[in-house]
């Protein structure tokens, strides 16, 4: 169904109509959190889920601008929205509206936008997650079924989500690039996976998890895609996520909103500005924490209102393709710098405490976790590649396996 | 510069741009560098004739601007101008006409206005004291009343275009309070030392005040009473600033990577290294985050936004540390040429350098930004 400007709410009747809604049903940020499962069927049984998804799969056919309108409303209000499905239904959902097959977007997509279904990628293996292309995970044919061997890692939220869609290799012969396939892995339960949850660095289960599958047995129709034509549908995600980090495009879910309520908080040590500010000030306010303050708050005002003039470049059409890349990085930059901010600010006080217990809620230990930002949904260099590559149109880098079969790559491997 | 231009805005931005690559291409530029006030009257009138230097007036005195958000236009020009390190007193005679149309007496507009519209004439704002600092704090000149005169004492510094102004807009301090005085150079105990800058085009100069005495007409606004228009002016000035910074840093970087592609090494073009890949990367972030604040800046003023004041700096403070990294990483990407005067990424240095520190310094609008944290 494509949507064209004749038959579409304007944003006007929609804006009057979702405010109207919000405010008769949603929750202030005042209130207790109420929980994201509650609160999106809920916006899904009144057709405010999907905004930007076709009907028929459960959305409310319109445009990531009536998307975006809602959220802005809902945050203008003090509204609480969903805060959990920025991976399931920011990422993921668009990815299965973009390639899957019809049967299975029926299938899926009702279930994840109503919040009742949650996906998550499997894409990083223990061999890398950069390199993505170059995976190890074995998916073969058996009949009508397929069989699935191999590990992931790096897997956020799988402990806790339905499906993973991963990333795997179903033809060995062909070149890199052109033997991926992308399957829907059910997580809870199914017999050959093994999962659990990984050790973060500042001593708690992560949100991060590491799977093995041995010989996982799997539907057909859980491709996402065809056979061996994975690399675009995780080209597809990855721009997906890419916009998601960079709060633009499906992933504009209210993130915005909660920073500037609920997020103020300080959140695993990470120093919020007005804390940053008490801290200093209590300290005497040193010229140096007053420049690194300033700076915070300055990359976080830029950060915002760059990406509120990206959206609006995608709308008129000044700016197309990878954006949300340098947006990406713009914002992994920022976060990293405002680790070390808060090291500036705290001093001796952000990593020694009174007491006889361990705690993690201080700026030191966050600072031991804060790389996770530059790397996670692609490291900063690789960001870098992408913006310099696909947005400027540079040269590629060289690459020494693209055009091998996979498994003269493999053999070759370690004889550079 | 705004995504969203209407169609005047479009065309006004055309003409600028044609107006300049025809009248003032950069070989143009590098002739005025010998010349004492660095920029042509007649091709100053020109441009006043293009809508320049009438985006602030009032329509009652024959001016107007193309959009009724006169600091959204005026970035377009700016930023142009930007693009090729264009001469002419752009800044000041805004900023003054700005003043004026908003607490300027009818008298004062009447007098002033037109002549600034035609290009005729030309006014300059004098707030800086020796030492460089742009803020009210810092304003040690007074102006004091005396019977039916203001008198005025002290020194301002880093003003732009003076020696070819024929008026000074001078901020000075009554007790706690600002007042603004125009002052006509020709005024005796006034003295102009005309003075250079790094920049090829653009001259500052200092003026002192040795007891000069006017008329109270001649006072902008209240006696005492210049706080807010001050604050006005500074922020249509850093509007104008940044915009012009955007347009230097966006031109470098554009002839700096088409140059790039050219340019081999190691059987290479230089712009396949990862290492300068990753650089453009990083200046490819500074340069838009630098694009959208300037044009949130000029929006928030014309709105008349609360935060417009703490906007301000937090675009300064952006812009004029980014803006300036920019050419200065363009300069390593280009090579040994690029320190050479043959080379025209110079102009652009000086450009950058010159707007860093006018009006405050990054470091300094870090401070500012610092203060109004609460706000
Ligand atoms: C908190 C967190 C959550 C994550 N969640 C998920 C998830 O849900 N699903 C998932 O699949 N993955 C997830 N990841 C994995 C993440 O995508 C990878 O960590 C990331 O892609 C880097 O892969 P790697 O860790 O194997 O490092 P490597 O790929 O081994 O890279 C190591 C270093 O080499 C650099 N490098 C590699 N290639 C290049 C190149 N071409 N040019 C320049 N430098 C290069 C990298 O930038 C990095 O600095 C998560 C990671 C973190 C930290």
């Amino acid at each position: 169904m494509t949507v064209t400007e004749e038959n579409v709410e304007t944003l006007d009747v929609f804006g009057s109509r979702a405010r109207a809604w919000i405010e008769a049903n949603l929750p202030s940020w005042d209130d207790d959190e109420v929980d994201s499962h509650t609160l999106q069927n809920l916006l899904f049984d009144n057709g405010f889920a999907g905004i930007a998804f076709p009907r028929e799969y459960g959305g409310a056919g319109l445009t990531l601008a009536h998307q975006k309108v809602f959220y802005d409303t809902a945050a203008e209000l003090r509204r609480q929205v969903p805060s959990t499905y920025m991976v399931s239904i920011g990422m993921m959902a668009p990815t299965i509206l973009d390639s899957a097959s019809h049967e299975a977007k029926l299938r899926f997509l009702p279930k994840a936008l109503r919040g009742d279904e949650t996906w998550m990628q499997l894409l990083s293996e223990p061999r890398g997650g950069s390199d993505m292309a170059g995976s190890t995970t074995r998916l073969t044919r058996d009949g009508d079924i397929y069989v699935l061997n191999g590990a992931k890692m790096w897997s956020s939220g799988a402990y806790e989500s339905t499906y993973g869609l991963c990333l795997c290799r179903s033809d060995w012969n062909a070149p890199k690039h052109r033997g991926l396939s992308m399957i829907a892995v059910p997580l809870q339960g199914t017999p050959g996976l093994e999962l659990h949850r990984t050790r973060a660095a500042n001593g708690n289960l992560g949100e991060f998890c590491e799977e093995s599958f041995v010989d996982v047995q799997l539907p057909v129709d859980n491709l996402i895609g065809e056979e061996s034509k994975g690399w675009s549908v995780a080209q597809t995600l990855l721009f997906h996520e890419r916009n998601a980090v960079a709060n633009i495009g499906y992933g504009y879910l209210g993130r915005t909103a909660a920073r500037s309520g609920s997020a103020q908080r300080s959140n695993f040590g990470v120093l919020a500005v007005p804390e940053m500010v008490e801290r200093a000030r209590a300290r005497g306010g040193s010229p140096e924490a007053r420049q690194a303050i300033a700076d915070a708050f300055i990359e976080e005002t830029v950060l915002g209102i760059t990406s509120g003039r990206i959206m609006a470049g995608m709308r008129v059409g000044t700016h197309k393709g990878q954006w949300g890349s340098m947006l990406k990085l713009q914002g992994s930059v920022a976060a990293h710098e405002r680790a070390r901010t808060a090291l500036v600010v705290s001093g001796a006080d952000g990593v020694i405490w009174d007491g006889d217990e361990v705690r993690i809620d201080n700026p030191g230990t966050t600072w031991l976790g804060c790389r996770g930002g530059t790397l996670a949904g692609g490291s900063n260099e690789m960001q870098r590649n992408i913006v310099s590559e696909r947005l400027l149109g540079l040269p590629r880098e060289p690459s020494f396996d693209r055009d091998l079969p996979f498994n003269e790559v493999i053999r070759n491997q370690g004889k550079l | 510069m705004n995504l969203e231009l209407s169609e005047d805005q479009e065309f006004f931005r055309e003409t600028t741009r044609k107006f300049l690559e025809s009248e003032m291409p950069l070989t143009a530029v590098r002739e005025l560098y010998e010349s004492a006030d660095g920029f042509d009257r007649d091709w100053w009138r020109q441009a006043a004739e293009l809508g320049w230097t009438s985006l602030y007036v009032p329509e009652a005195h024959g001016g107007g601007s193309l959009s009724g958000s006169p600091t959204r236009d005026a970035v377009i020009v700016a930023e142009e101008m930007g693009r090729l390190v264009s001469p002419g007193p752009f800044l000041p005679v805004n900023v003054v006409a700005a003043a004026l149309a908003r607490a300027g007496s009818a008298d004062q507009q009447a007098e002033v206005l037109p002549g600034l519209l035609s290009g005729e004439e030309i006014a300059t704002w004098a707030f800086s004291e020796p030492g460089g600092h742009w803020d009210a704090a810092s304003v040690a000149a007074t102006a004091t009343p005396d019977g039916g005169d203001i008198v005025l004492s002290g020194t301002k510094s880093y003003v732009e275009a003076l020696g070819v102004a024929d008026r000074v807009l001078v901020t000075a301090r009554t007790g706690d309070g600002l007042t603004q005085v125009l002052v006509p150079t020709g005024t005796p105990g006034v003295t102009v030392t005309r003075g250079r800058s790094v920049d090829m085009t653009r001259r500052f100069g200092k003026v002192t005040f040795d007891g000069a005495r006017l008329p109270l007409a001649a006072v902008v606004g209240e006696v005492g009473g210049a706080g807010d228009i001050v604050e006005h002016q500074l922020e249509v000035a850093l509007a104008l600033q940044c915009a012009e910074l955007v347009g230097v840093a966006d031109r470098t970087m554009e002839f700096t990577v088409e140059y790039g592609r050219e340019r081999y090494a190691f059987g290479r073009p230089i712009v396949s290294f990862q290492v300068l890949k990753h650089r453009i990367a990083d200046m490819t972030h500074w340069l838009e985050g630098s694009k959208a604040v300037s044009d949130a800046l000029a929006g928030a003023i014309d709105d008349a936004k609360p935060d417009a004041a703490r906007l301000a700096s937090v675009a300064k403070a952006f812009v004029g540390e980014r803006g300036p990294d920019i050419v200065d990483e363009c300069v390593q990407i280009t090579g040994g040429i690029g320190v050479t005067w043959e080379h025209d990424i110079h102009l652009y240095s000086r450009r950058a350098v010159v707007d860093r520190a006018l009006f405050g310094s990054p470091e300094e609008h870090k401070e500012r930004v610092y203060a109004l944290l609460d706000v």
